[in-house]
């Protein structure tokens, strides 16, 4: 059985106390919330690990890291370094998107090599091995797509995404429409790219019933892809997007039903003005279950900076309801991260993310920010280390810093600031 | 007559064509911007400064202060930041040095930079009364007074000073129990004097001397924000608000003299508190240009703030402020080096970037459009030269892909672009046109 469909027998796991106990909500809440889909505890019953997580409506923002091997840069021992360092970064979920060489050791040694959510694209692996197996990516069979689902499920994946959303109709609207970038989802275009050739429907769209009970075997949680997601601002909340989304949750609505639990996945490049408005259409559209965003972008233009343009957009869409960020990289629209760039990109997502935490008055986030600012008044800097997101680089800064005699203006009388420090009690 | 003065009686002057042009917006809009006190044109008596323009309408604006803090910093240190500021591409400098020989500091800055600077005079005047007096809490009000004067003669654009300040907003922070009541180093230094002094804040007191000096060298007053939030706990309390109370009154009378004023901001603001904030300045300051600092949506971002500001000044910004003082990421630890100031620069520039676009600035948008159409070609050439910053995207780029011709190494031969490329263009095509 799925944590969902235990919570809604009124049952709550040994995972939804664990997710109470970090997030200080009730056994109870996590369970109403995983039982009505709002929240989803990803974890596959044939994969033991210690580190659990809750995502959605109530609970703290999470942060997801990318790692996995390219046909361009295929160093399996190098992506083991990134997972590491993901997850020392403080993520709490990553995706293994290898289309390398060997994408099945890969996965296993991810699996081995971290303690956190795993997930994954099956799509990109069945692409891969039908353009060796077939010739062709778009020779590519039903079967073999959901072969690679099943396999991955029972290898231990706690989360896919799958490329359920993308129909016939999306792309017809999509050329009706127009767009500036058409399709930028690595999964949706060879899904795009395998429709047109074939002239079919996505199988992962018109068996869908059939990938609900390989999910369900194992509980690992849908991630509903978001293959129609918006490449460029111009694009937002287009028809196509919105046709998307719809799509989206008329899928969601049938994997709540059959107790597989699920999340959406979005945007992408969203300006500012659109954030609000994209993330209720989400949650309305389909029935509230969790975001999980890829940004969101909220601007075009700063490649060797997408971490902080993800980091506004991902900060802003968490005030707004998003439950789940996608780290963004410096290496973002230019290549495939190294793991500096890895790093970078879970700190700066999990700034993001901690500015809507911190929205909650009292929680955990908030409580954190207050100790923060009175070890800033009482110059306390081993509290302040002690509390702040990214620790280690923290640390490092401090130690980059030349040694400071601080303003010293007035050497050895008496400074108007201490004067005023008297004056307020914080002397 | 200022230009405020000019502005209003119909005169479109040299400054305002020059930033119209700069905008790509008409100059008359401009002189009506000025008029209303929405815009406000930061210039100098020397002639290797350019005018920039600020407030509604316009392209959100980026300030970088430096300055010689430690016993070892040095002018030419400091320069080596304004370099690095200049280089990325902030709008305006701040000279914020309070110790060292900060007149040849300031003569240098102004003598070098071809944008327009700003200083905080309370800073030197405290350096100078401590030398003079043997502490600064001996300082007088005609040395606050004739120190702003002289920075103003020496060509500084905007002066910032804590106006607003006031015996009675001190009173409201202690009396509410503020967390950090001493976020600002002029405001704490202020209100260490005035209360050791028990005297009220001269520039509140005797602020028409304050306007006879801003009129007489047409500088910009910067209202400084003493009661700023240090943390996100103090966001919008009373003492934040009183002060802001107060500095709308005192914009009303600049404003009645022919002074062009901007007000300063927060600071740390949670981010389910960034509109109001924005709305109550423009409301209670009669839509005065707001020059935010940060603002900084959480405390415990040490380290990489000026990711933490970036957020909240985009999202400041998109809520209509005009100005963001940039945060490095030496911010809450140091003194921030050369290297720091660049991408403190580089952040918020990408923040006000994204504000105009949330605000539907036309330019802002067709930039957006344009690296779109660029991606979507992958074309690269065209991608580095529309990027923000183009060395940094070619740096990385060159480092994290092997192909240079077609798609990047993030992946490779399944290239989203390349893929559907093929099938949907000529259809898509039509559909566009």
């Amino acid at each position: 059985m799925t944590q969902m469909l235990k919570a809604r027998q009124g049952k709550i796991t040994e995972e939804m106390e664990m997710v109470a106990i970090s997030e200080g909500f009730t056994p109870e809440f996590i369970r109403a919330g995983v039982a009505a889909g709002r929240i989803v505890i990803p974890k596959n019953k044939l994969r033991n690990r210690t580190k659990i997580c809750g995502i959605g409506g109530g609970l703290d923002v999470k942060v997801n890291g990318l790692m996995g091997t390219s046909g361009d840069r295929d160093d399996m021992e190098m992506e083991v370094k990134k997972l590491k360092i993901i997850e020392d970064a403080g993520a709490h979920g990553f995706m293994d998107l290898s289309m390398g060489e060997d994408i099945d050791t890969m996965r296993t040694m991810s699996l081995r090599n971290s303690n956190i959510a795993a997930g994954c694209v099956p799509v990109y692996q069945a692409a891969k091995e039908a353009t060796e197996k077939r010739g062709l990516m778009v020779n590519m069979t039903s079967d073999d797509l959901f072969d690679v689902v099943e396999k991955q499920c029972q290898a231990g994946m706690d989360f896919m995404a799958v490329h359920s959303a993308l129909n016939m109709d999306v792309l017809n609207i999509l050329k009706k429409s127009g767009r500036v970038a058409d399709v930028v989802s690595r999964g949706g275009s060879l899904l795009t790219g395998w429709m047109f050739h074939n002239d079919k429907e996505n199988p992962l769209y018109a068996e869908f019933d059939r990938l609900l009970e390989i999910l369900k075997a194992t509980d690992t949680v849908l991630s509903i892809g978001d293959a129609i997601r918006p490449g460029a601002n111009a694009d937002s909340l287009d028809q196509a997007h919105l046709r998307g989304l719809m799509v989206a949750g008329e899928l969601t609505k049938r994997a709540l039903a059959a107790g597989v639990q699920v999340m959406v996945e979005g945007p992408g490049h969203v300006p500012l003005n659109h954030i609000p408005s994209a993330m209720l259409l989400q949650k309305r559209l389909c029935f509230d279950v969790p975001y999980y965003i890829l940004g969101f972008l909220a601007t075009d233009v700063a490649p060797g900076y997408d971490n902080i343009s993800g980091a506004i957009g991902g900060a802003f869409a968490g005030m707004h309801g998003a439950d789940f960020l996608c780290y963004l990289t410096p290496a973002e629209h230019l290549g495939l991260p190294n793991e500096e760039d890895v790093r970078i990109g879970v700190e700066t997502t999990r700034i993001a993310a901690n500015a809507a935490n911190v929205l909650k008055r009292g929680g955990a986030a908030w409580n954190r920010d207050l100790a923060m600012s009175r070890a800033r008044v009482s110059r306390n800097q081993e509290e302040q280390v002690k509390n702040a997101i990214n620790q280690a680089n923290l640390i490092a800064a401090l130690a980059a810093q030349k040694p400071s005699h601080g303003c010293a203006v007035c050497a050895d009388s008496k400074c108007p600031a201490d004067v005023a420090a008297e004056f307020f009690g914080i002397a | 007559m200022t230009i405020l003065e000019k502005a209003r009686a119909g005169e479109i002057t040299a400054e305002m064509i020059y930033v119209a042009q700069k905008e790509g917006i008409d100059p008359e809009l401009i002189r009506q911007g000025v008029a209303a006190g929405e815009i406000v044109i930061l210039m100098s008596s020397r002639p290797n400064i350019n005018p920039v323009a600020v407030g509604k309408g316009l392209f959100t604006k980026v300030s970088a202060s430096v300055g010689m803090y430690e016993v070892d910093d040095t002018i030419a240190g400091e320069m080596a930041k304004i370099d690095q500021a200049v280089k990325a591409k902030a709008d305006t400098l701040m000279d914020l040095s309070v110790r060292g020989p900060i007149d040849e500091m300031r003569e240098k800055v102004l003598a070098t930079v071809d944008r327009p600077v700003g200083t905080l005079p309370l800073y030197q005047t405290l350096a100078v009364a401590q030398e003079k007096y043997g502490t600064a809490l001996d300082m007088t009000a005609d040395d606050m007074f004739a120190m702003m004067e002289k920075h103003a003669a020496d060509g500084v654009s905007f002066l910032a000073l804590h106006c607003g300040t006031t015996m009675d907003v001190i009173n409201r922070a202690k009396e509410e129990g503020r967390i950090d009541p001493l976020v600002s180093y002029g405001g704490s230094h202020l209100i260490g004097w005035m209360v050791h002094n028990h005297c009220e804040n001269p520039f509140f007191t005797q602020y028409d001397r304050v306007l006879e000096i801003c009129k007489k060298y047409d500088v910009v007053l910067s209202f400084a924000d003493g009661m700023r939030p240090g943390c996100i706990a103090d966001s919008l309390d009373g003492a934040q608000v009183h002060e802001l109370v107060i500095l709308g009154g005192l914009v009303k009378k600049a404003r009645a003299a022919g002074v062009q004023v901007m007000v300063k901001g927060p600071g740390h603001v949670p981010l389910d508190q960034i509109q109001t904030t924005v709305s109550l300045q423009k409301q209670l300051c009669g839509g005065a240009p707001y020059f935010v600092f940060g603002c900084l949506p959480t405390d415990s971002g040490a380290g990489m703030d000026h990711v933490t500001g970036a957020i909240g000044g985009a999202i400041a910004s998109y809520y209509g402020a005009d100005f963001l003082c940039y945060v490095t990421p030496a911010e809450h630890i140091g003194m921030p080096s050369a290297d720091d100031v660049y991408l403190g620069v580089m952040a918020s520039r990408i923040a006000a970037h994204a504000g105009d676009v949330g605000k539907g600035h036309p330019a802002a948008i067709a930039w957006d459009l344009e690296m779109s159409h660029a991606r979507r070609e992958l074309n690269w050439g065209r991608q580095m030269e529309l990027a923000i910053d183009t060395e940094t995207a070619t740096k990385v780029w060159k480092d994290r892909s092997t192909n240079f011709e077609s798609e990047c190494s993030m992946c490779g031969d399944f290239c989203a672009m390349k893929i559907v490329g093929k099938y949907l263009r000529d259809e898509n095509q039509e559909a566009r046109n």
